[in-house]
């Protein structure tokens, strides 16, 4: 407890610049990544992050220096080198992006272990710290490391606040965007270009897998929640900004813990859970919609039928049996319906078999309304033949709504009182039951 | 001699993944041996714990489980979860991968699994010490490789026209009565195998490499399948020798070496069929 009080008040400077490093980088990388995933090239950032090493490694040996600002234009000059390759290979052959971003990753990254033993062999003592672009160490963070941060976020914020309509037309509409005059290779760039911003600062606090993780993962947890952009980029920054300050503190309360890999375990349970009980889009709802859904369909087919018997005459009194005359049912699903709707009180319980209740009879029969409607309708306006009607009005019946209802009446010249149940059919009405 | 085993090794790793990586380049998911070398790493720590060994077996095992349930869970997030299928890639692998460093971190102290070494190797088989190619001047080491390759070349050529064309045309496959999808769990287990096989002794760099770019240099070659696997071997033999050279005179790893040798095959490749047209 004492713990979590130290951190939330930041009291300790060091955890206070580490907690703002990866809190901003949470945030930043979790709104770029998500332009990357609306366009399906998640794992661009993968092979950036990869390509980011021999980079590094030729600035420290140019250079001779370890400043971080040195490295870090490194990294992003190598890291747009590598985007600039995938491109190529793509537009230029019959190599499809997949491959050409483990082609250029995995060559990138080999000619940076290839640079990196050369400089052990040679450099010997002096290039420790290096690895620290490989794998990450987000306790190493600087006052100057928060700094480059804050900049970096405001930076990427500005510039997608600034670029923000042409950033939606490109990655929602490229041909729309290109035929009211935008530029969709530059905007492109751009979006290469927050992306390697974010990656090249990130590196050196997470490390690569978890730099391209940040970057895969806030955008795929937000997309569970909501389809447009605005409070997409909002929500994935924030699962992104939560995750690093959880993670921060994970490696503040245990200090062996390291704080890339926690952040990420953080942000992929966000992930999993948003994935699971995301309302609208998440496995749970969907599942729990879809049984709503054979439920009421089982219910209609069942009042559907015991109407239709009570049209023909077969009486009100309705059973299994004469049901399955019908409509074919399981028991265990019969029985399961009949409870739910005695339950809702659309049929009674008469001693050997059960009755429709005024209610239910209704719906019942507004049920085989929408059935002859949709049949009407199939015949009249899609010249469908008759023993085709049937089986696409079966299903159809349980999604009319009222309005769509309405109007395909009125497109079939059609008053709203037609009774296609008389003019179809060719029933004489039972006047007593309906 | 020493050089002779190191080119060997090289070539069968890079027949062998790159066989595979001939199906992957087809089937547009050569990333996955990237994801894949990352994804084991728990699995190579549970093993190791459970074990306490540093013995072979168990971590190839432990790998290979874990490959197969890496590709389970990227099916089962992208089908049943509605997860885009790129992304769930990304999450499921670099989440694996977290939760694998974590566990090294974890049990740093009372295992012998050292975070600094697991990382360096980029993957798990310091601990093995079989890292680079030191072990090859010991004969075990190279036969048990060259055993497994020898499987993994078997399996491949004895499931060829299943993976073919599962890969081609799935809905066809699908619609003649081929079990699609236990054929992609085969070639992911496949993949696994050859991947954990192979980078015990090249490490995971220049597996991902001859996973995909023997085979794409092959695949800009030619249109013909059937020229392909003489291809990518020749492709594999000429990365190795020119890769072991290239070591050689830079005194740097022989696997990074490799692999960028690889890469100067495949724009070579890139240049001609550009200017092919």
């Amino acid at each position: 407890m004492e713990i979590l009080y130290k951190y939330l008040t930041l009291d300790d400077p060091n955890v206070r610049y580490v907690a703002l490093s990866i809190v901003l980088l949470g945030g930043v990388s979790g709104a770029v990544g998500c332009f990357n995933f609306l366009q399906k090239k998640t794992l661009v950032g993968e092979t950036v992050a990869h390509s980011m090493l021999p980079g590094v490694l030729v600035a420290f040996l140019l250079s001779g220096v370890k400043n971080p600002y040195v490295l870090i234009t490194g990294a992003a000059i190598s890291g747009w080198l590598s985007i600039l390759l995938v491109d190529a290979i793509t537009n230029h052959s019959k190599i499809k992006n997949d491959s050409a971003l483990a082609i250029v990753l995995s060559s990138f990254f080999g000619f940076g272990i290839v640079l990196l033993t050369m400089i052990q062999s040679r450099y010997l003592g002096n290039q420790s710290g290096l690895d620290h672009y490989i794998f990450g160490n987000a306790a190493a963070m600087s006052p100057e490391d928060s700094t480059a941060f804050a900049w970096v976020s405001i930076l990427v914020v500005i510039l997608v606040i600034a670029y923000y309509f042409n950033l939606k037309a490109v990655i929602f509409n490229p041909d729309y965007a290109q035929s009211i005059g935008i530029n969709n290779k530059k905007v492109k760039g751009l979006i290469s270009f927050i992306t390697i911003l974010s990656i090249s600062v990130g590196i050196k606090a997470v490390g690569i897998v978890m730099m391209s993780a940040l970057l895969i993962i806030p955008p795929t947890a937000a997309r569970f929640w909501t389809s447009r952009l605005v409070p997409m980029l909002i929500l994935s920054g924030f699962f992104g900004a939560f995750s690093g300050w959880i993670g921060a503190f994970v490696s503040y309360a245990k200090t062996s813990m390291p704080t890339g890999p926690w952040t990420i375990v953080v942000v992929s349970c966000i992930a999993f859970a948003s994935m699971l009980f995301a309302p609208k889009k998440g496995v749970v709802y969907q599942r729990w919609s879809k049984l709503l859904l054979k439920r009421r369909i089982n219910e209609e087919n069942l009042l559907k039928a015991a109407v239709q018997n009570e049209v023909r005459g077969k009486g009100k009194l309705f059973t299994r049996e004469s049901i399955m005359t019908r409509q074919f049912f399981e028991f265990k699903r019969w029985k399961r319906t009949i409870k739910r709707l005695v339950r809702s009180k659309l049929i009674h319980k008469v001693n050997t078999g059960y009755t429709l209740s005024t209610k239910g009879r209704s719906y019942g029969a507004e049920i085989d309304r929408r059935h002859k409607i949709w049949e009407v309708y199939l015949q009249r306006r899609m010249q469908m033949s008759l023993h085709l009607v049937h089986d696409e009005a079966e299903t159809m019946e349980h999604f009319l709504t009222p309005e769509i209802e309405n109007e395909i009446l009125s497109e079939l010249g059609l008053c709203s009182r037609f009774n296609p149940i008389l003019e179809i059919h060719e029933l004489v009405p039972d006047t007593e039951l309906l | 001699m020493d050089a002779f085993w190191i080119i060997l090794t090289g070539f069968l790793v890079a027949s062998s993944t790159g066989m595979l990586g001939n199906l992957l380049l087809l089937r547009k998911m050569s990333m996955m041996g990237d994801a894949l070398s990352h994804a084991v790493l728990p699995g190579i720590v549970v093993a190791y714990l459970i074990s306490g060994s540093r013995a072979s077996l168990p971590l190839f095992l432990g790998a290979i489980i874990m490959g197969v349930l890496t590709t389970f869970l990227i099916q089962f997030f992208s089908s049943k979860g509605k997860m885009q299928s790129d992304a769930a890639m990304g999450t499921v692998f670099t989440f694996l991968f977290a939760v694998g460093v974590i566990m090294v971190t974890r049990f740093a102290g009372e295992a012998d699994i050292d975070a600094d070494c697991v990382l360096h190797g980029e993957l798990a088989f310091v601990p093995l010490q079989v890292s680079g190619f030191m072990g090859l001047g010991v004969p075990s080491p190279v036969w048990t490789l060259l055993v497994l390759l020898a499987i993994i070349q078997l399996i491949f050529w004895a499931g060829y026209k299943g993976w073919l064309i599962t890969s081609f045309n799935a809905e066809y496959a699908q619609s003649i009565g081929v079990k699609t999808m236990i054929w992609h769990y085969s070639l992911m287990a496949a993949t696994s195998v050859a991947t954990v096989v192979s980078f015990e002794s090249v490490g995971a760099i220049l597996v991902i490499a001859f996973l995909v770019v023997p085979a794409a240099t092959a695949y800009l070659l030619t249109d013909e399948l059937r020229f392909m696997p003489v291809l990518i071997m020749v492709q594999g033999a000429l990365s190795a020798v020119g890769g072991y050279m290239i070591s050689e005179a830079l005194e740097a790893s022989i696997s990074g070496s490799m692999s960028v040798m690889s890469f100067f095959l495949f724009i070579a490749a890139f240049l001609w069929s550009k200017k092919k047209g």
